[in-house]
């Protein structure tokens, strides 16, 4: 009863994102986002309908399902990268250089794991991807998170919300991933039944925060005489500043 | 289960990063960003960062050590010893204060910057972590052992200090002003 209370609260608020993305126009700003909800929307909906109608396909179709999930999430990661370097293309380049480092390092990594791995039958090898592919997405968002605290990159509350929320749902979902991974662990147990909520925590997040349209702080305009006077004053103060020094520097013994 | 502890870190980096993230933004709601006057000013602290450098050197000089210690009183010499020491220390947490300002700002520059390099990046980083070391270590030895015991360490804080300003100073020449601000604004699309 409890679980099915959870799944369609689910299913409900991802509803009400889209609904919402679509009446505050976000939809257009943010699509790979809300392309993503569609995509996890249709596909608990699918979930909902094998559970109760078929429940002996479900298990396969569920890691089925989750790997397309997690590759659809990529979507995500990609749209907060594309937001918020949208203005700052040097950091910009920095990153795509280390995510890509970071993306090939991971992703030999668990190709090689799963190679040794060996294949037991397809829902197991769908989940060993799905959870290497999460892991992956983990590291990627670890060093843009990084980057985003290093360089103060600034945020507006919509794509603040996005990527809060979606931090929460790929951290916890990384931590239970590695836990699952380990057979007979018992703690696996007890926080597999916590993520529905995280997860449902994840999704008020998004609808909260993508409610309305909030502007993002951006850069200011580029031709204004008043800002190539204040460029031209600090340059001259610039100057002023280095010749003292100079001189002091000459004076000095 | 030695595996799991990386995963496990990973996915608790995440949350902590994520945390970060939300204080970063509730703490940049109240700040403004940076303009025009932050950019000279940083020019102007940068200078006398170095100035200060080339003037502390005197504070630090064994000749006038030498020459109290011939002509004063050991009244005197205490206390030229006391007041030397307050100088030093006093002009080490000063510079530790004003270059971590200028690495703060630094870092917020970085979005206006034409083209930051990974290196210059990582040698930057590692001269602010290099100096930081040697001026910890500069306060321990002043506390302890006084000025003039310490100079090998002053005079690696001060071309730790000289390199990072000259470092931050090839960072500011790159950055494109135009797109810094005008004023002390808010600026909200």
């Amino acid at each position: 009863m409890d679980t099915d209370l959870i799944w369609l609260a689910a299913i409900a608020l991802e509803g009400v994102v889209l609904i919402r993305g679509l009446r505050a126009a976000l939809l257009k700003k943010y699509f790979l986002f809300y392309a993503y909800i569609a995509c996890i929307l249709l596909i608990e909906i699918l979930r909902f309908c094998s559970y109760r109608l078929a429940p002996g396909l479900y298990p396969s179709f569920y890691w089925n399902s989750e790997l397309v999930t997690i590759v659809a999430s990529y979507a995500v990661i990609f749209e907060i990268f594309r937001q918020a370097l949208r203005h700052s293309p040097g950091v910009a380049r920095v990153a795509q250089r280390l995510l890509l480092v970071v993306f090939v390092i991971a992703l030999t990594s668990a190709a090689s794991d799963l190679l040794h791995g060996g294949f037991a039958s397809v829902p197991r090898v769908a989940a060993d991807l799905g959870r290497y592919l999460r892991y992956i997405e983990g590291g990627l968002l670890f060093v843009m998170l990084w980057l985003f605290g290093r360089y103060r990159i600034s945020f507006g509350r919509n794509l603040l919300g996005l990527t809060l929320g979606y931090s929460l749902l790929v951290g916890l979902d990384v931590m239970n991933l590695a836990f699952l991974s380990f057979h007979g662990n018992e703690f696996s147990i007890g926080f597999r039944k916590f993520l529905p909520i995280t997860f449902l925590i994840t999704l008020a997040t998004w609808c909260a925060t993508l409610w309305f349209f909030q502007p993002d702080p951006v850069q200011p305009e580029e031709s204004a005489i008043e800002r190539d006077y204040g460029l031209l004053a600090a340059k001259t103060r610039a100057v002023l500043a280095h010749m003292s020094a100079r001189v002091a520097r000459t004076l000095l013994p | 289960m030695m595996a799991l502890i990386p995963i496990l870190l990973l996915g608790a980096l995440i949350l902590v990063f994520g945390v970060r993230l939300l204080v970063q933004w509730s703490r940049n709601n109240r700040a403004r960003p940076v303009t025009i006057e932050d950019y000279s000013l940083a020019r102007t602290a940068l200078d006398s960062v170095l100035v200060e450098t080339m003037a502390i050197k005197r504070v630090f000089a064994t000749d006038d050590r030498d020459f109290i210690s011939r002509t004063g009183t050991p009244e005197v010499r205490r206390f030229f010893l006391r007041e030397r020491k307050s100088l030093g220390l006093q002009w080490l947490r000063k510079t530790k204060k004003q270059v971590g300002q200028l690495m703060d700002l630094h870092l917020k520059l970085a979005s206006y910057t034409y083209e930051p390099s990974p290196k210059f990046e990582l040698r930057l980083t590692v001269n602010y972590m290099c100096f930081i070391l040697a001026s910890n270590v500069l306060l321990a030895f002043l506390w302890l052992r006084g000025p003039f015991h310490a100079v090998r360490t002053v005079t690696y804080t001060l071309r730790a200090a000289e390199h990072f300003c000259t470092v931050f100073s090839l960072r500011l020449e790159k950055i494109n002003s135009v797109k810094l601000g005008p004023a002390n604004e808010p600026r909200m699309a």
